[in-house]
């Protein structure tokens, strides 16, 4: 008797002790996260939990942007295929010295090309004409820095009479309603112009990047839109019918089977229409507020047509994934290729891919 | 009957009895391959796309039941989740596993990776991450199964399936419910 009994104490400190240690444990690192601020909440957390897209997000008011932005910009930036990025913040950016920074920008090139680079017939004879400037009206919040767009254009050495000048590379950076709890925490000489989209030569983009890498000590890095940012797109788009028609909805879909089957998918507008909106109204029943679109609605709306799908073709797409949207308002790649085909809605387009570069961006 | 039972038979001698449910039915036939080769303990594998299994008298006492899901197709988890129904409770203390492959890829969302985690974290169950491309990451993932095998068929002293269970359950971060930005 006795024995057991000693056994029984000898066994409870040791629970004791485990037990204080993983409160310590938790105090810790409550501490340590609450200590370096909001930036250590994505580096000390998992990588699982910190790349997290919103689930609820705000149908964007019917924002006419072509009021706002010089009607030139706006038709650079529509009806091109852009390429995206994502970037750090920019170190020391000032967006008044714009003038310097294309100069600069320019004589960077023409050194890096003359370095030494193989002779290309033709080329070489053409300078380089690198021009900044700022596209005002794009943003929509107070916090957001203003759109940088960068263009080269070249001219020959030899220019005839009117002989205009050809653009050869234009990219511009931007962000559109970012998150002020992550713009108020950077220190205060950054600017934060997360998305990077550009269009041109591959070897004038690495030329541009490795610059502002130098000159602003920031990192770039490929953006791949992923599947839940697609099937945002998807219900964004279709949500914005009332406003500007989005002629047809049209997925293209990639089935693992063999052979490897690629599925376009085409909807009709008003089909698709009336899909999303008995959607809202089945969930608005529960009282959601007016405006917010929740992820559980825009999952329903896929299940909707994949099952659809499914009952006409016995081919359920679950099974392979979604690798590009297009509608008369846009389309976007699985790769990182986005294409604004309208001026209207470009800000709620724009919105969603500021959140994925600033999400994928490491910190 | 369509439920599968983890007591309904008696046990055999030195053998343990594994099912591996795959909608794919791809990983399931290389690991098959590797977990016959044990030499210490006579391993049965049965292979199911998913459940419910047809009536069959003759299949031996299942010690191990494995859900594997592919993240990178969203059919692979629902046809898991789906299967989830036909197994008795008492496969949930310590019996069944879920392994989950090409976690790493890019293309899988993570909402996807935490959705599988929530649910291995409500089921009490392990949730093993493998590689199944390259041979040594079969031979891992096998290995790592034989070891829990090994405990539900009773075959380690000292040592139940509920026991181990306790110690390798999946666990879910306390943040994961939190959006990075409002």
């Amino acid at each position: 008797m006795e024995r057991t009994e000693e056994s029984l104490t000898s066994r409870t400190p040791l629970h004791s002790v485990v037990g204080q240690r993983r409160s310590k444990n938790r105090s810790y690192h409550q501490s340590y996260r609450s200590c370096l601020g909001v930036a250590s909440r994505l580096g000390l957390t998992p990588a699982v939990t910190a790349r997290r897209l919103n689930t609820n997000r705000k149908a964007s008011k019917p924002h006419n942007i072509a009021e706002k932005v010089n009607p030139e910009y706006l038709a650079l930036l529509v009806k091109t295929e852009w390429q995206l990025s994502y970037v750090t913040p920019l170190y020391q950016f000032r967006h008044t010295q714009l003038k310097s920074y294309a100069r600069q920008l320019s004589a960077f090139i023409v050194a890096e090309r003359q370095q030494g680079l193989a002779v290309e017939v033709g080329t070489l004879q053409n300078s380089f004409k690198v021009s900044l400037s700022v596209v005002e009206g794009m943003s929509e919040a107070d916090d957001d820095p203003e759109t940088v767009l960068i263009q080269i254009h070249s001219k020959s050495l030899f220019p005839r009479q009117d002989e205009p000048q050809k653009l050869v590379w234009s990219g511009w950076l931007t962000c559109i309603n970012g998150s002020p709890e992550y713009l108020n925490s950077l220190p205060k000489d950054f600017t934060c112009l997360p998305l990077f989209c550009y269009k041109g030569a591959e070897n004038l983009s690495s030329l541009v990047k490795s610059w502002f890498q130098r000159i602003f000590d920031c990192c770039f890095g490929p953006l791949e839109i992923n599947h839940t940012s697609l099937q945002w797109l998807v219900a964004l788009w279709t949500n914005c019918h009332t406003e500007a028609t989005i002629k047809h909805l049209k997925m293209l879909w990639t089935v693992p089977s063999t052979p490897p089957l690629q599925v376009t998918y085409t909807v009709e507008a008003q089909d698709a229409w009336e899909l999303w909106s008995s959607v809202r109204r089945a969930s608005r029943g529960r009282g959601d507020e007016a405006g917010w679109i929740d992820m559980g609605e825009v999952t329903s709306f896929m299940q909707a047509i994949k099952s659809h799908f499914y009952r006409h073709f016995k081919l359920d797409l679950s099974a392979g994934a979604l690798t590009q949207v297009s509608t008369a308002l846009g389309s976007a790649k699985f790769s990182g290729r986005i294409k604004i085909s309208s001026s209207r809605c470009v800000s709620t387009t724009l919105n969603l891919l500021t959140e994925c570069a600033l999400l994928k961006m490491p910190i | 009957m369509s439920l599968l039972k983890p007591f309904s038979k008696l046990p055999g001698l030195n053998t343990a009895s594994i099912l591996l449910v795959e909608d794919e039915e791809q990983f399931q036939q290389s690991l098959a391959d590797v977990l016959v080769k044990e030499t210490n303990v006579t391993v049965t594998v049965r292979l199911a796309k998913s459940l419910p299994l047809p009536m069959d008298e003759s299949r031996p006492r299942i010690d191990l039941v494995v859900f594997i899901i592919n993240l990178t197709s969203e059919l692979s988890f629902q046809s898991a989740e789906a299967s989830l129904k036909y197994l008795d409770p008492g496969y949930f203390l310590g019996k069944a596993c879920f392994m989950v492959t090409n976690a790493r890829k890019a293309s899988v969302p993570t909402e996807r990776v935490d959705a599988v985690r929530k649910l291995a974290t409500l089921l009490h169950c392990p949730l093993l991450f493998a590689e199944d491309q390259t041979s040594e990451g079969v031979i891992g993932a096998a290995e790592r199964l034989l070891t829990i095998l090994k405990v539900s068929a009773g075959l380690v002293p000292m040592t139940t399936a509920l026991y181990l269970s306790n110690l390798t359950r999946c666990t879910l971060p306390p943040d994961i419910d939190q959006p990075s930005f409002d």
